[in-house]
């Protein structure tokens, strides 16, 4: 079977999820993705771990201690044999290797570099340590994703992990682009910060536009005239429903599925934009009625209507999901020493299912196991002879 | 520009008009197709000057830099025609209708094939274009709640992140969608019709969430600034706020703040157990919670990051557009041209290909700005003809 990216190979010095995340979607798609790991840095414990398998899935593991001063040598050869380089460390660490862009050119004068840092390659931070939740505070997804300006909550998980690692994919997959029309290599210095930043990008031309400064809304809608607009309590234990009301029609169904109460008639509460000025009364009964009422059968009630309205699906809901399971969203691979594992199918969805579609005959595979390519890559891709592949075992280069 | 002589037809509204922008930001050819009068989201905001005007609008502006735009009436017979004869110059579409809706008039993918087999039309919806909740309505509160997002961010009550996250995730999947759909197309002659829901698209950027309830049977719950794996946590200082690590390099942080007599009990060497640590995780955050606010933002976040500490400071948007960092790479662009235009700065693409930043960003079009340009150019249309279409409401 060939795959959309079948002959594009990826040299992987990703870790944890952003670069993990933009390499998985290229090994979704059928590149070839050669992750270079070191017994040194992940000790034993990854090959077995859920977070490990899920995002490095489809990807072969090689070993290469990169701190050996003969084993750049060998990184070079395989960058040589490689379309795309990808790597989200800090700035320093692939130029202190002799990895830079420049020298990975000279062995390879078409190759495509991403480096996904934090604070991108340049600037006064450069070297400044991030992790998801450092450029989501940075970039002010933090501070406007809360329900009150002094109380600032931020989104609880790497959420800018994932936007960073498909920024990255989008641009490797444009550079592919580019070379094959033009045969030029690019270098891509993909910022994790500027990424946050463009997230909330019309708050920020709010700021250079006007000089005004948006505050956190809670659940209230930032850009767009709606109300009821929110979260509302339901029956059960940490039972919920949203509720986005738009217009005056949408008003109006709610109103009858609710079964015309007299407080909804309220002056304060007849027009949409009395609605917004009164929004927190206006929750507040609303609430009282959603409390009454099953989350799930309430939203049907009320999509039935015409209302957008929805259940806060936790992790249990969403594998359970009747929608989701009819669209084969969840997937299952064999991992040798997880067993069968459960994970997330790519939203990239093709509708013209053909030989090329990579999952038309569930072809996933789980992640690899430590250094599970390393004869596969040493000796059948780079050519190296038995012997030599051995000496840099014992010498602990491959390793 | 890498996506130079790359074709694209944009038919979204605000749920996917990021993904052609992203598209244009690489230098493709981006038409905005809007229906006579505009967009209904040019009446989002917030907007120039703080005046709800349809031209005003800060958030179209944002997720249309770098298009043209034209108007079409597409349900009219009419402009159908003309839908089609644009649909043969394109190599790409994006639309976020309801599903079945461009099937009701006849532009649907098999009806778009016949004029151009190599299409490739990306829908992006709520659900996607089939299945039980095809038809449920959504917007980003409902992709947000139904993909998960909302069940663990938040405090006591669930949370939806600031703005239209699930809009800019989903269109960052269909600009991807669509450079893998290319590159099949070459393979395979044929055109593609990709399918990309926002529920989805939601449900797969949950970083830890499904992987700890496939693997660990957990079911993550909110915790309010407290990151899910206790790592961040959010404090007051004296002037704002910052995100610190509980855990990173204990002793160093332990010796921090004994060094200014702040650091309690946690001296003691049973804390330098992390699983004690981690038991005793309601007392650290109390001890260091006095300790932060004798600090300002800017001491713990210079000092924390000479430390190699991952801390942050919590910034909001007018510390944003001042941030040393992002104006010495040039994020914030000049827009141009700045013809029938006031708006100057804009935020500009998160990365830079071979260290060169893009020089500036162009501007969204007003509603049918292209019009007399690019009919003329692309179609043969006349100044009479277009005249014409614009008193039958066509254009």
């Amino acid at each position: 079977m060939k795959n959309i990216l079948s002959g594009i190979r990826v040299l992987d010095f990703t870790r944890v999820l952003s670069g993990p995340y933009a390499t998985r979607v290229l090994a979704d798609f059928g590149a070839e993705v050669i992750k270079v790991q070191s017994k040194k840095i992940e000790g034993t414990g990854p090959d077995a771990g859920g977070y490990f398998d899920t995002w490095n899935r489809n990807k072969r593991s090689i070993t290469l201690n990169m701190s050996h001063s003969e084993a750049k040598k060998i990184a070079l050869s395989l960058v040589a044999i490689c379309d795309v380089v990808i790597e989200n460390f800090s700035p320093r660490v692939m130029s202190n290797w002799g990895m830079d862009f420049p020298k990975l050119k000279k062995v390879r004068p078409d190759i495509i570099m991403l480096s996904m840092s934090g604070m991108g390659q340049k600037g006064p931070w450069k070297d400044h340590v991030a992790f998801g939740p450092t450029v989501q505070s940075l970039g002010g997804l933090t501070y406007l994703s809360s329900f009150e300006k002094d109380a600032p909550l931020g989104p609880g998980y790497a959420l800018a992990d994932h936007i960073s690692g498909l920024y990255g994919t989008f641009a490797v997959l444009a550079a592919l682009e580019n070379r094959d029309r033009t045969g030029q290599g690019s270098y891509i210095d993909l910022s994790q910060y500027e990424v946050v930043a463009g997230m909330i990008g019309p708050a920020l031309m709010d700021v250079l536009a006007n000089g005004k400064e948006a505050i956190p809304q809670g659940n209230q809608a930032d850009y767009e005239m709606a109300a009821p607009h929110g979260c509302y309590q339901c029956l059960g234990d940490d039972r919920w429903c949203v509720i986005g009301v738009f217009n005056e029609t949408e008003w109006h169904a709610l109103i009858k599925v609710m079964g015309d109460p007299g407080w909804a008639y309220e002056k304060r509460f007849s027009t949409l934009i009395a609605r917004k000025t009164h929004f927190k009364p206006l929750d507040e009964k609303l609430n009282l009625w959603t409390l009454k009422h099953d989350a799930q059968k309430l939203v049907e009630l009320l999509q039935e209507a015409g209302i957008q309205a929805g259940v806060v699906q936790n992790a249990k809901d969403l594998a359970n999901d009747p929608h989701l399971l009819d669209q084969n969203y969840f997937i299952q691979t064999q991992h040798p020493l997880l067993g069968k594992t459960i994970s997330d199918r790519s939203p990239i969805r093709f509708m013209q299912n053909s030989s090329t579609d990579p999952y038309s005959d569930v072809d996933l595979k789980s992640s690899p196991l430590l250094g599970e390519a390393n004869k596969y890559v040493y000796m059948d891709l780079l050519g190296l002879t038995e012997t030599e592949y051995k000496s840099y075992i014992q010498k602990g280069i491959i390793a | 520009m890498l996506l130079i002589g790359l074709r694209v037809l944009d038919l979204t509204d605000q749920k996917a008009a990021f993904c052609s922008k992203l598209l244009a930001d690489m230098g493709a050819f981006v038409i905005k197709v809007e229906s006579p009068g505009g967009d209904a989201s040019r009446n989002a905001g917030p907007f120039m000057g703080n005046e709800l005007h349809p031209e005003k609008s800060l958030s179209l502006f944002y997720n249309n830099t770098g298009k043209k735009g034209i108007t079409l009436n597409i349900e009219h017979k009419e402009g159908k025609k003309i839908f089609l004869a644009l649909v043969k110059k394109n190599d790409v579409i994006v639309e976020s209708f309801s599903p079945g809706y461009l099937d009701k008039l006849g532009l649907g993918f098999e009806s778009l094939k016949r004029i151009n087999p190599k299409i490739i039309l990306a829908s992006v919806t709520g659900f996607g274009q089939t299945g039980p909740k095809k038809d449920y309505k959504s917007c980003d509160l409902v992709a947000s709640a139904f993909g998960g997002q909302m069940s663990v961010t938040g405090s006591l009550k669930p949370l939806k992140h600031y703005g239209e996250q699930s809009y800019l995730t989903a269109s960052l999947f269909a600009a991807t969608g669509i450079l893998l759909a290319l590159r099949k197309q070459r393979m395979t002659r044929k055109g593609e019709h990709l399918d990309i829901s926002i529920q989805e698209a939601v449900a797969s950027t949950l970083e830890h969430v499904m992987v700890r309830y496939f693997y660990e049977n957990i079911i993550q719950k909110r915790q309010g600034s407290l990151h899910w794996n206790n790592l961040f946590h959010i404090f007051q200082c004296r002037d704002g706020f910052i995100q610190i690590t509980l855990f990173d390099k204990w002793e160093t942080f332990v010796e921090w703040m004994d060094s200014e007599g702040m650091a309690a009990d946690l001296v003691n060497e049973k804390y330098l157990d992390e699983t004690y640590r981690r038991s005793r995780l309601d007392h650290i955050i109390k001890i260091i919670k006095t300790w932060t606010k004798t600090h300002t933002v800017k001491e713990l976040f210079k000092l924390g990051q000479l430390m190699q500490f991952p801390w942050a400071r919590v910034d909001s948007p007018k510390k944003i557009v001042k941030s040393p960092q992002l104006k010495a790479r040039g994020f914030f662009k000049d827009v141009c041209p700045a013809k029938n235009n006031t708006i100057k700065k804009c935020p500009g693409p998160p990365y830079q290909f071979d260290s060169k930043p893009n020089q500036y960003v162009a501007r969204a079009p007003l509603t049918g700005e292209d019009n007399l340009n690019l009919y003329g150019k692309e179609l043969g249309f006349s100044k009479e003809k277009l005249e014409e279409l614009y008193s039958m409401g066509i254009i």
